[in-house]
């Protein structure tokens, strides 16, 4: 499937530019970040400042957190400042910030990933299907695609998730797990599951797939009269051996594209959701946000750090996206490409 | 007399589009033996391919085959389709076009094949060409290996979508067995490609215009057909490489047998290649003989206009050529009338011309036809039309 013209276009255009380069880099930092949560993280990223489980006080030692509590109860002084303890400082609840943007990079590339690859599976062979045999099939089919495409995402998200709930999902995290065997360095206290945003992931899907289908149908609508496909027919081979073989392979470069450009809109998408308080888990960039937003003046880290954690997610995947447009789309001139 | 393989009666494919509708072949007779070949000429739009393609039943929407009968002799399929279809069976004969698209399906490949106009194109870019003439085999392999009347082609039991996702992976993983990969490499042998161990793991970009001719040719005998249906098989590609071509497809049809339905707007390839002819014009099969026929005493005035405006070495000087006044009719059902449809370019336009002609006997031996009454009535001056007569009428000249 891929050529080796491919090849060397997608490295050409990776060495000629700074961009694609910056692009893989970020992502690569926000997957490692991701993927060793555990290892790196300071503190429990659940863990409140108040209290700990045997209900002592929490950290047991250093700064004392509740002469920090006015005599009302008001919380939102609780965050403290970025100090060798909590190396981002603590949001106002008083857990650890540097945790939790480790911890809240998984939610969102587990989503936005989850997100995507739920939509290629319902909208690439919708849209192969519709555009490959036209017709009533085609109506059909696509007029329910822009039914879709009609609803505002975030709106049909909080309809949804009002409707069925936000049922987190939670998943043992596996780097927990293979600590329990092989001592590789997580800290005591560390979550042992994490919770993924279920009916985030799915509306995310539904309100995705639509653009993929049309991508797919648009391929499968020139594809099906390419003269290669008609000698297929002639020599009897079924039309499901057909899309597979013939109009897949040569429609799969722009829907690439297209995946990656979404997992960015996925990721956001997810942080307004979490930043609205629909997003089903606390552990989420949007959801930081919105807790740092109240004390931005005084305590500016809460929100800052998984603010830049969202732009940086999202420009590293946009980045990586133009990169594979630009070696991948027949269309774009590499020449006049700036370098 | 043998008995025809194919047996095409009143063949009528007409495509309706916003326009209006468009009467692409009409009422087309062809009859093909086995062994032989048979050359279809006319100009572009004349509608050569839509037949080819009915034959095929691959003609896309929004084109549909409204009338007529397509009998193919085939005792065994005769007999395995009897039960369910017992309509579409006469002895030996099935009319293709009363058989559901499932079991038309079925015959491709096996039964009828069809090699195209423009080689670059009919390859897929993606795959390997050896991959995609194994593919060819694989498919009649596994519809072989499953009973032919029911929707053979449709059940897939060895390669599932896990075998897809794999095939992403591992290479080895493909849609086509081992066997099937050494019959490409025979096939590919068959039809004289050098090399052919090396070749076919090449992609299409790495072959020459004629090579994947070639390529081509051994796709569409991987089924062992008995109709090979060419459509232009030379028209994209040089005059050298032209000659080889034709000269595989003799070789080809001496050794298996098949029959050729080739189509060409090639008045030289005809003459090469075949034994019986039709001339087309405007959807219409206006005349039919053997190549002498045709070539030697046309009777019909477009057959001579063709003929006509072949260069001829032989004139000293050179004579400028002869080409025929005029366009090709349109095909809108509305536009196109009852009359003949080569009246408004004919140089012998007559009155009656312009009822509907009926096929004529051009030589009294039933072989040699002609749609055109200058076959039975000569041409009368009294009765010609005045010059500029489709002008002023308005209609489409």
């Amino acid at each position: 499937m891929i050529s080796e013209r491919i090849k060397s276009n997608l490295s050409e255009s990776f060495t000629e530019s700074l961009l694609p380069k910056l692009g893989v880099a970020i992502l690569i930092c926000i997957v490692l970040f991701a993927i060793f949560a555990p290892i790196l993280a300071t503190h429990d990223p659940t863990r409140t400042g108040y209290y700990d489980d045997s209900g002592q006080p929490y950290p047991p030692t250093g700064t004392s957190y509740e002469t920090q509590i006015s005599q009302d109860g008001e919380i939102t002084e609780v965050a403290i400042e970025p100090s060798d303890e909590h190396l981002l400082g603590t949001n106002t609840v008083g857990q650890d910030v540097y945790s939790r943007f480790l911890y809240g990079a998984r939610v969102s590339l587990v989503v936005g990933i989850l997100g995507v690859l739920m939509a290629l599976a319902i909208g690439v062979p919708l849209g192969l299907v519709a555009g490959y045999y036209g017709g009533r099939v085609d109506d059909v089919l696509m007029r329910n695609a822009d039914v879709m495409l009609a609803f505002p995402a975030l709106v049909l998200a909080l309809a949804l998730i009002g409707v069925f709930g936000e049922s987190p999902v939670f998943v043992p995290d596996p780097i927990v797990y293979v600590d329990s065997f092989l001592d590789i360095g997580v800290a005591d206290g560390m979550p042992t599951a994490i919770p993924i945003p279920g009916t985030v992931t799915i509306v995310a899907a539904l309100v995705t797939w639509v653009w993929f289908a049309r991508i797919a149908r648009g391929e499968a609508l020139s594809l099906r009269s390419e003269e290669y496909v008609k000698a297929a027919k002639s020599f009897g081979t079924p039309d499901r051996s057909i899309l597979w073989r013939h109009v897949l392979p040569n429609s799969v470069t722009p829907i690439i594209v297209l995946a990656t450009i979404q997992v960015a809109v996925i990721i956001l998408l997810e942080a307004s959701l979490a930043y609205l308080g629909f997003s089903g888990t606390t552990l989420s960039w949007g959801y930081e946000i919105e807790r740092g937003q109240d004390v931005l003046r005084t305590r500016p880290w809460v929100a800052v750090v998984p603010g830049i954690g969202i732009m940086l997610t999202v420009i590293g995947v946009n980045l990586i996206g133009d990169w594979l447009r630009d070696a991948l789309d027949p269309n774009v001139d590499n020449s006049t490409r700036g370098a | 007399m043998v008995d025809p393989i194919l047996d095409i009666e009143g063949l009528t494919t007409r495509f309706f589009t916003g326009e209006g509708q468009i009467n692409a072949v009409s009422d087309v007779d062809l009859t093909i033996n086995p062994g032989e070949t048979v050359g279809v000429v006319g100009e572009s739009g004349s509608g050569k391919s839509v037949t080819a393609l009915s034959i095929m039943d691959l003609v896309e929407d929004p084109g549909k085959i409204t009338a007529g009968t397509v009998r193919y002799r085939n005792p065994e399929f005769a007999a395995s389709i009897a039960e369910r279809h017992p309509d579409a069976v006469d002895g030996d004969y099935v009319d293709l076009l009363a058989v559901p698209k499932h079991v038309r399906r079925s015959l491709r490949g096996t039964s009828f094949s069809m090699i195209f106009q423009d080689p670059e194109s009919s390859f897929n870019p993606s795959i390997t060409v050896g991959e995609q003439i194994a593919e060819a085999v694989e498919v009649q392999r596994r519809a072989t290996t499953r009973p032919r009347s029911v929707s053979a082609r449709s059940t897939r039991p060895e390669y599932r979508f896990s075998d897809f996702l794999l095939s992403t992976v591992f290479p080895s993983r493909g849609y086509v067995s081992e066997s099937s990969k050494q019959e490409a490499i025979s096939l590919l042998e068959q039809v004289g490609i050098p090399d052919p161990e090396e070749r076919v793991g090449q992609y299409p970009h790495e072959f020459s215009g004629g090579m994947l001719q070639r390529a081509m040719v051994a796709q569409a005998l991987a089924g062992e057909p008995d109709v090979l249906i060419a459509d232009e098989p030379t028209t994209a590609l040089d005059v050298t490489i032209q000659a080889q071509v034709l000269e595989l497809l003799n070789d080809l049809q001496a050794e298996f047998g098949m029959s050729i339905l080739l189509i060409t707007h090639d008045l030289g390839v005809v003459a090469r290649m075949c034994e019986r002819v039709g001339v087309m014009y405007a959807g219409k099969i206006v005349e039919r003989g053997t190549v002498s026929d045709i070539f030697d005493t046309p009777a019909h005035p477009y057959t001579e206009g063709l003929i006509g405006s072949i260069p001829d070495i032989d004139t000293p000087g050179g004579n400028r050529l002869q080409p025929i006044a005029g366009n090709v009719p349109s095909l809108l059902d509305s536009e196109m009338g009852t009359r003949c449809a080569f009246a408004d370019r004919c140089p012998k336009a007559m009155q009656r011309c312009l009822d509907e002609p009926s096929e004529l006997d051009a030589s009294g031996s039933q072989s040699h036809t002609a749609q055109c009454y200058l076959v039975s009535d000569g041409y009368a001056e009294e009765e010609a039309l005045p010059a500029g007569y489709f002008e002023s009428s308005g209609g489409d000249s």
